[in-house]
């Protein structure tokens, strides 16, 4: 039998203490907050706890047709068309109970494929263009993401539902046409096209050899090009659409034949404008739809009180179908229908709703002041927007829904910042907000709290009573932090300090610019925030650090594919600082050809996919006739460089300075053998187990790198306040946000730095030899990019937060720090007040993110073992929560080896 | 011969691909069984302007407004403007 690495290190004496700051008890501990929501939410939760994701043509079917009838439009034209006639032809679907109503498409948990964007992933085997997606390195993400296995995941085909990527269901009846439709598509979807010209790119082929060796995790020009990034309801809120189609008319008589001095795209605002009230047509018609559709159900309902709210639902449906919102109700309506609409528009995660808690206070104040709405129906609202947006699914391949998304979709609300004017914007709606988060905990919206010293102490309070119920939220962010980046890098696009302070989070952790906008209602004036900035999270997707750096020790080849991915270096790395030196080589080579490709993937989208329905709710679009594919946003330099694995590397080389360079106890050429031969260890694929612990020795192993393993493991580490590795940490960040600010976008604007994981550290660890931090191959990274790895941050939070801020967060579009508690260690007010403070303290240090695992890691072991009961059980991955069932294998062990702290 | 079945009755809430509830009772029912209460809903299997393809299985060919284009059995009509029942 061979032995386990956990059996080895007792064996040694070895120990990485995955429990910091005393023992957890024994025995199993639940959460201490458990709260209810409203009995007519948790029938409708009963629902959706029952209801598998699922998929259908009927979106697709209808866009591909009018698509191809206008083959003599001009593209926006073409493609408002193919919307408004698409969303016109959604079936409405309503379930009893609900108040607020509408739904991506005509399931529970509906999302549908979209094969303008993308069709290669799902078609059959035999085609060309799969066949092509496999040589593209599409597929590798793919071999090593895991989705999970549970909750509404659909992973094997079963009866008449065949499954897709792993996670949703297609009914058997509709497998011709999806094929027939992605036919329809071959060659011209943004996929096929973008690549077509994206291979005219010098060094095309290290970008293939790139991705097929997973160095990075996915394409961005057609996977998700929109999202992670704030929604903007205002101008239906302000004008309601037929407002909105009436300044769209005018301003179409105002610049009809003129250029306006802009030869280049100034006539296009002509027909940019005619888009716009032909995709509002069909938002129109989609609620207009819903609207019939309740009055149909109303007719023939026998319960007098649900026909009651059948009949005021299709009322409310009918209102905004045209004009702006009159009561609180009213605009929540609205702006669940268009946030519905944006997703449902192009492929995308990360659309937060932002800081709805201030976007609808005008009509909570007058509401509440005019005895329309009490806060308790206000609290049932919240609860019901909790579950729509948590049913919001995101139709791609097992890659991106699984290796990166964890099925999650990213639908952030933001609580807390300042107003215009620098005070606290924290209102009394906002409480709500968040008490809704913990009455129908919920993995969406996930709560995103911006920290100022001037936040309300019972705000706080309220905050970490929620953080206890296990929900993983709210996760706070540096508000001050926050500003300071977007003044930074925005500002040469005109962000000034009050603008920035209306930000939002967009995504799990994207700082994204938003602005403030002036709406009335009932004569008063309000200054509501909204999203003013382009995607974020876009431009070059995750780069694994620890691959990069493997891709050095083995002179640019891939040993696990035996790609060549650089040119050889032939270097013998006399010094340490020669090493760090090509490691940032081949990391600006890496960077250099995958922004040049996804710049063409991304231009080849906004010609013939551009956003008009979700351009026209973004300042300035409305206003300058220009969509989004021609600057019409107010912030354009969004585009990004992000990286993966952060913390393994610097561990890494930290193990490698130490060992070899300073204490010279190894030569270079001995520990690349030990990563080789993975330290006499079986990988984590063959054994089927992907944390440090659980890993097996080879059955005919010998000692041979036993004793240089665990001088790698006890080597220093990131999270302990030790300099050693902190420096390496600190000359990494100082140089990685500098460099990724000389990266040029498509838009011509600079790139900047984003550090987070999503759950990328599974899949990309997946794909990594061993490490020198003593990791093994196949094992997940340190998640986020500021966690410590697990067992390895001995000295507690303290010396964690001293580490993780040696650097200047301001510098980054973000940074990510998971802290996993156990619930024993915060019970009580005492403990609440722990908790507050250890943030503060965190905050004042200039972290710009934490957030908290409230979990006992027994119960998520039990959960493993039997997940069928536990369909409820969230966890926090990384900026998001999700359903532990349907969460992959790679990520549920890493959760499960995260460092539990016992005490704070 | 028409399947009377739930996923084709417009007394039938779908839930997700699998299942979904009976209006009439509100009980949870599988999408494939037999709906004691069937109302048909409007699908292109039913509409004159849909013709079956014999040779390709799950496709047709829709001849709304005089062109004809790519269409399927099972889809649902609701909002068809062209629907037109047989």
């Amino acid at each position: 039998m061979a032995k386990s690495f956990k059996e080895m290190l007792a064996e040694s004496g070895q120990e990485l203490e995955f429990q910091s700051g005393g023992k957890a008890p024994d025995k199993l501990t639940p959460r201490e907050n458990i709260w209810e929501s409203h009995p007519r939410i948790e029938k409708l939760k009963e629902i959706y706890m029952d209801s598998l994701s699922s998929t259908n043509n009927e979106f697709p079917y209808w866009y591909t047709r009018e698509y191809f009838q206008n083959d003599n439009e001009i593209p926006v034209i073409r493609r408002a068309k193919a919307l408004k006639t698409a969303f016109s032809h959604l079936t409405p679907l309503i379930y009893p109970g609900e108040l607020m109503t509408m739904r991506k498409g005509s399931f529970f948990r509906a999302s549908f494929p979209m094969p303008w964007l993308s069709e290669g992933f799902y078609m059959a085997n035999e085609s060309s263009f799969y066949k092509e997606a496999l040589k593209r390195g599409s597929a590798s993400v793919d071999e090593h993401s895991t989705m999970g296995a549970g909750g509404g995941n659909v992973p094997k085909s079963f009866g008449k539902v065949m499954s897709i990527a792993g996670k949703f269901g297609m009914r058997q009846e509709e497998i011709p046409v999806l094929l027939e439709l992605a036919k329809k598509w071959e060659g011209k979807s943004v996929d096929d096209l973008g690549n077509k010209y994206e291979q005219m790119v010098p060094d095309y082929d290290v970008k293939e050899a790139i991705m097929r060796s997973v160095v990075c995790m996915f394409d961005s020009g057609f996977t998700l090009p929109q999202g992670r990034e704030v929604a903007n309801y205002y101008f239906p809120l302000e004008y309601g659409f037929e407002g909105i189609k009436k300044i769209a008319r005018e301003k179409k008589n105002e610049v009809a034949g003129k250029a306006d001095g802009d030869g280049m795209v100034g006539m296009n605002r002509l027909y940019n404008y005619e888009a716009v009230i032909i995709a509002i047509e069909g938002i129109q018609k989609w609620i207009n739809n819903y609207a019939e559709h309740a009055l149909w159900l109303a007719n023939r309902e026998k319960d007098a009180t649900q026909k009651k709210e059948y009949e005021a639902m299709a009322e409310r449906l009918l209102w905004i179908e045209n004009n702006q919102p009159r009561t609180f109700i009213e605009a929540f309506q609205m702006i669940e229908t268009i946030h519905l609409a944006i997703v449902n528009e192009d492929a995308i995660s990360g659309l937060s709703p932002g800081r709805i808690g201030q976007v609808l206070y005008p009509w909570f104040e007058q509401d509440m002041a005019a005895g329309r709405i009490t806060e308790d129906e206000v609290l049932e609202l919240l609860e019901q927007d909790r579950l729509i947006k948590t049913s919001i699914d995101c139709f791609a391949s097992v890659g991106v829904v699984g290796g990166v998304l964890s099925g999650n979709t990213f639908n952030t609300t933001s609580i807390g910042g300042v107003n215009k004017h620098g005070q606290t914007a924290v209102n009394a709606l906002e409480y709500l907000v968040l008490k809704a988060g913990g009455t129908n905990a919920m993995p969406q919206p996930t709560l995103a709290l911006h920290y100022d010293e001037t936040m309300p102490a019972d705000f706080l309070s309220l905050a970490a009573d929620v953080i206890k119920t296990g929900s993983g939220y709210p996760a706070f962010m540096n508000n001050d932090v926050a500003q300071e980046f977007l003044i930074n890098h925005y500002g040469h696009e005109g962000m000034t300090v009050e603008e920035s302070r209306a930000w939002s989070i967009g995504g799990c952790l994207e700082t994204s610019p938003c602005c403030w906008k002036p709406l009335h209602l009932n004569g008063k004036e309000y200054s509501i925030p909204g999203g003013a900035g382009q995607p974020t999270s876009v431009g070059v997707h995750f780069i694994a650090m620890p691959k990069v750096l493997e891709l050095v020790l083995f002179n640019g080849v891939d040993k696990r594919s035996g790609i060549k991915v650089f040119e050889p270096h032939n270097k013998k790395f006399e010094t340490y600082e020669e090493l760090v030196e090509q490691f940032k080589a081949y990391w600006s080579k890496a960077v250099d050809v995958l922004a040049l490709t996804n710049n063409i993937q991304h231009d080849v989208w906004r010609k013939i996919n551009m956003g008009i329905f979700h351009s026209l709710t973004k300042p300035d679009c409305l206003e300058s006739g220009h969509l989004i594919n021609e600057l019409g946003y107010r912030y354009n330099a969004t585009f990004n460089v992000e990286s993966a694995g952060n913390v393994t590397c610097i561990n890494t080389l930290a193990a490698l300075k130490k060992l070899v360079y300073d204490d010279k106890k190894y030569t270079f050429g001995e520990m690349v053998d030990a990563i080789e031969n993975n330290f006499g260890f079986k990988t984590a694929h063959e054994i089927g187990k992907f944390s440090l612990m659980d890993q097996e020795k080879k059955d005919d192993a010998t000692k041979k790198y036993d004793k240089m393993h665990f001088d790698c493991l006890n080597a220093p580490k990131y999270g302990n306040d030790d300099l050693y590795a902190d420096e390496i940490l600190l000359d990494w960040e100082n140089w990685f946000c500098a460099h990724s600010e000389t990266v040029e976008s498509l838009y011509g604007e600079p790139m900047y730095s984003c550090q987070i994981s999503v759950s990328t550290h599974g899949a990309m660890g997946s794909a990594t030899l061993a490490t020198f931090d003593g990791r093994l191959q196949g094992t997940t990274f340190a998640d986020g990019s500021l966690s410590a790895y697990p067992g390895t941050d001995k000295n507690g939070p303290v010396a964690l937060m001293n580490s993780a801020t040696i650097w200047d967060h301001s510098m980054s579009q973000n940074s990510q720090l998971n802290i996993k508690i156990h619930p024993s260690a915060i019970q009580g007010p005492e403990g609440s007040k722990k908790l507050l403070e250890l943030i503060k303290a965190y905050m004042r240090k200039g972290g710009f993110h934490i957030q908290f695992n409230v979990v006992d890691s027994k119960v998520l072991k039990d959960a493993q073992a039997n997940p069928q009961n536990y369909r409820d059980l969230m966890v926090r991955v990384a900026g998001f929560t999700q359903y532990w069932v349907e969460i992959g294998k790679q990520v549920q062990d890493e959760l499960i080896a995260r460092t539990e702290y016992e005490s704070v | 011969m028409e399947d009377k079945i739930y996923r084709n009755s417009l007394n039938y809430i779908p839930v997700d691909v699998a299942k979904g509830i009976d209006r009439a009772t509100g009980a949870s029912v599988n999408a494939d069984d037999l709906d004691p209460n069937y109302e048909r809903m409007q699908k292109c299997m039913h509409c004159k302007n849909f013709t079956l393809n014999k040779e390709k299985i799950g496709l047709g060919i829709c001849t709304m407004m005089g062109k004809e284009h790519l269409a399927y059995p099972d889809m649902v009509a609701i909002t068809c403007e062209g629907y037109d029942e047989k």
